[in-house]
């Protein structure tokens, strides 16, 4: 039996089809607001701690806070960049040094888990697939 | 784009992207080391070029562009690509694998600015100054060139990047092109070039942009003295599919992917889908340039299992891809055989 092409009441196939385009439309919706959010945050933060507002405001004054989230240093390497930091004209007042080199050591050393760094928009409004 | 940072902008290309010859620019990596310029016109740009030349000058971007144009298709790749692999980890921006990408290069070349300045016999050094901005008091981004290097057919000043006009995080409204050298050498909003009688002397040049002149102990420090500035690319390849951590279906699996080698060309692709223990032959790609990379492919019958694929290159000058990256202390250079881990069902 066939389905009258001008019939006004939707058959099971056109049903389904509608559901899935629904549900496809809704995930791809869900994906754009979700990669929108996270591309468009301004900034993410630094860790809660004892030095996270001197380092926000020693650090952050020239670069964001994803610079220092990535990084994975032992304390003698942190050490030296903030040496080189204050060089460059970060402002750190020198009883804060210390506190600050155990900061960061504590929140950014080798043992911690990998940074995932975001994806912004560009790649999503490209159209390109992923192919995985 | 994979964020790295939105200030300083430092975006990279994700590696499935390297599947056509030249990037397309909104996929083309971005690397700044300070704030980009805030305001740039193309009718208020200038480059001034002096130092020790008989004839120094000014030019305009109108009176740029009248000069004779020439195209170069060049992989432009951050001398810090790959640094996240290094181990033990060293700080900077932690590029994954995509801190490269391909695009034809135009506009004039350098050699013909500079014989109009006349370079007096005592310029050996090229420098350059951009427009980037600089936060508090970190040094400027300036770097220059040997003179050799700066005279080559290939070298440019350039202003377009794929038939179009340089965009702003690519360098508007010119910048310097130094074909097969790390993506530092190739000065963005470019303003001033100076002849100068020996190297520029700043962080960028030295402690910065500096290799190991003998490999040493991973994590162990190196002498200043015993560095070199870093100036040509490696040979090294890229997987751009499938990507780590897929799950295919078990038939025939394409692996494809993007190799280059800075001045050098592409001669081999092999891979190893056994982990290392065998290699094979990959299939170059057509479009060829001599500063460009080749995309390459490979057809597996992939049965069911885990596996570790490997890619790697051997270039023109007998260097192939070591099994080992050469750690140092900036985490420059990366180029071992790049590896991709997957299941087949």
């Amino acid at each position: 039996m066939s389905h009258s092409l001008t019939s006004n009441r939707p058959t099971p196939w056109t049903v389904i089809l509608r559901r899935s385009i629904a549900v496809a439309l809704g995930v791809i919706a869900f994906a754009l607001t979700s990669t929108f959010a996270a591309s468009q945050k301004a900034a993410e933060d630094l860790p809660a701690g004892p030095m996270q507002a001197k380092a926000t405001t020693s650090c952050l004054e020239c670069h964001e806070a994803r610079i220092i989230l990535q990084q994975r240093l032992s304390k003698a390497t942190w050490t030296k960049e903030v040496d080189k930091m204050i060089k460059w004209g970060a402002v750190v007042d020198a009883s804060d040094h210390d506190p600050l080199v155990d900061y960061l050591s504590t929140n950014f050393s080798p043992e911690q888990p990998a940074y995932e760094a975001p994806r912004s928009a560009v790649e999503k409004a490209s159209g390109q697939k992923r192919t995985k | 784009m994979i964020v790295r940072s939105f200030r300083f902008v430092d975006l990279e290309t994700p590696v499935e992207y390297f599947n056509t010859w030249l990037t397309p620019v909104p996929h083309f990596f971005v690397r700044n080391h300070m704030h980009e310029p805030s305001e740039l016109s193309a009718d208020d740009w200038r480059l001034n070029v002096g130092g020790e030349v008989e004839k120094p000058f000014t030019l305009s971007l109108s009176e740029l562009s009248k000069l004779e144009t020439h195209s170069v298709v060049n992989t432009l790749e951050c001398a810090g690509n790959g640094r996240s692999l290094h181990r033990p980890q060293v700080p900077g921006v932690q590029w994954g694998k995509g801190a490269v990408s391909t695009a034809r290069f135009s506009g004039p070349r350098l050699r013909d600015i500079l014989q109009r300045a006349a370079v007096k016999p005592t310029g050996k050094h090229v420098m350059f100054r951009g427009l980037d901005e600089v936060p508090g008091k970190v040094p400027p981004f300036i770097r220059s060139i040997p003179l050799e290097k700066a005279i080559d057919s290939d070298t440019l000043v350039a202003t377009h990047m794929n038939g179009a006009p340089l965009t702003k995080h690519h360098g508007f409204p010119a910048r310097a092109l130094v074909p097969g050298w790390i993506g530092a050498a190739s000065c963005k909003w470019l303003t001033e070039i100076k002849i100068l009688e020996s190297e520029f002397v700043g962080n960028f040049m030295s402690p910065g942009y500096r290799f190991p002149n003998q490999p040493g102990k991973p994590g162990e420090a190196v002498k200043p003295e015993d560095t070199h500035p870093v100036t040509a690319l490696s040979v090294k390849s890229v997987i751009s599919g499938p990507l780590d951590g897929a799950s295919l279906k078990a038939g025939k699996v394409a692996i494809h992917g993007a190799a280059w080698a800075g001045e050098a060309d592409i001669v081999k692709v092999e891979l190893s889908t056994d982990g290392g223990t065998t290699w094979n032959p990959a299939r170059l790609g057509h479009d060829q340039a001599h500063y460009a990379w080749r995309l390459w492919n490979y057809d597996w019958k992939a049965k069911g299992g885990d596996y570790t694929i490997l890619s790697r290159a051997t270039d023109s000058q007998g260097r192939t891809q070591p099994s080992t990256p050469v750690w140092n202390p900036s985490g420059y250079l990366y180029n071992a055989p790049d590896q991709v881990k997957i299941h087949v069902a």
